[in-house]
């Protein structure tokens, strides 16, 4: 594990490279709820997948959480999946405002659409900086209105050796409407990537 | 006499992308600062004539920099370069002040023609 640790180079790096893709994707979700969205500094770090489940676990507890997952395939080995988690509560008021109607199945419709939005964009973004270019598997729900999300997050995170853990907070003025976004990176692709961010910064 | 730069940017990597895109006939001393609160210490104490400014940053962000220029009524030109580039935004850096908005990574063509237009090089 400690070989595939950053250097604070490598780290300030990407963070400034997820920086500008969540600039894309935050600019994409404003306009797709038509309100603003307040932009934090993203927090990463690298986390043993096996601590994952249990970071969120505390972190939602006693609240019914979505969880969705989008594969992605790059050039140079780059792959991984990303996992947006949705807190449930006010979901409904979104849904309302984008003209879903009221149950279960639209809502994780809606939060499909949205993660849909949200991640291929950032990642979209990503890839354009890095000078590569990603492919999609579908999005699929991985648990919806779950309050035992946390062993499904632990059974998808385990096929993983390492894990991007990115806290992006997207928090709407109008609303309140947090999710996080995880990326699960392995660790070949970790060392790939790695790689890459030393011939970016070799540019500079 | 040459002009004075602050480039205010929490990433190393995006203070080094800007300093590389800078007009390379752009005659100025540059000085950097790695948040909102270190531009304004350099703020009060050099005379600085233009600003790079990015958004979102820990301690203090850009709008809060802004501010602070316009409520102590600072006498420097400001460009925002920011990944953050929803239109409410930039209406907002605009309005608090700033000469213009740049997206990043800000490419060296945008900055040339910016920089040119307001007499910078």
């Amino acid at each position: 594990m400690t070989e595939l640790r950053f250097t604070e180079e490598q780290r300030d790096c990407l963070q400034e490279l997820i920086n500008v893709a969540m600039g894309l994707a935050s600019d994409k979700l404003a306009r797709y709820l038509n309100t603003f969205v307040h932009l934090q500094v993203p927090a990463i770090r690298l986390v043993d997948t096996e601590q994952l489940p249990e970071h969120f676990a505390s972190r939602y507890e006693q609240q019914s959480v979505t969880m969705i997952s989008l594969g992605f395939f790059g050039d140079q080995g780059l792959r991984g999946e990303t996992i947006m988690l949705y807190q449930l509560a006010n979901v409904d008021v979104i849904a309302k405002l984008l003209g879903y109607s009221n149950d279960d199945s639209s809502e994780a419709e809606m939060l499909t659409d949205i993660s849909s939005v949200l991640t291929t964009t950032f990642l979209n973004g990503l890839a354009e900086q890095l000078e590569n270019s990603f492919s999609y598997a579908a999005p699929r729900i991985l648990s919806s209105r779950d309050q035992h999300f946390a062993d499904k997050l632990a059974s998808t995170a385990e096929q993983w050796q390492l894990a991007l853990q990115v806290d992006i907070r997207y928090q709407l003025t109008d609303y309140s409407f947090n999710c996080d976004m995880i990326l699960l990176i392995p660790g070949e692709a970790m060392m790939r990537l790695r790689l890459i961010l030393d011939q970016f910064l070799a540019s500079f | 006499m040459a002009l004075t730069a602050l480039i205010c940017d929490d990433s190393l990597l995006a203070r080094n992308q800007l300093k590389k895109s800078l007009p390379a006939d752009f005659d100025a001393s540059i000085t950097t600062a790695s948040n909102g609160l270190e531009a304004l210490a350099v703020l009060r104490s050099q005379e600085i004539g233009i600003v790079f400014l990015d958004l979102t940053m820990p301690e203090l962000d850009g709008v809060g920099v802004l501010e602070a220029i316009k409520a102590e009524a600072m006498d420097c030109l400001v460009i925002v370069v920011s990944a953050d580039i929803q239109p409410e935004m930039q209406k907002r850096v605009m309005e608090l002040g700033a000469l213009a908005f740049i997206q990043k990574p800000a490419s060296a063509a945008k900055l040339a023609d910016v920089m040119h237009k307001y007499g910078l090089i």
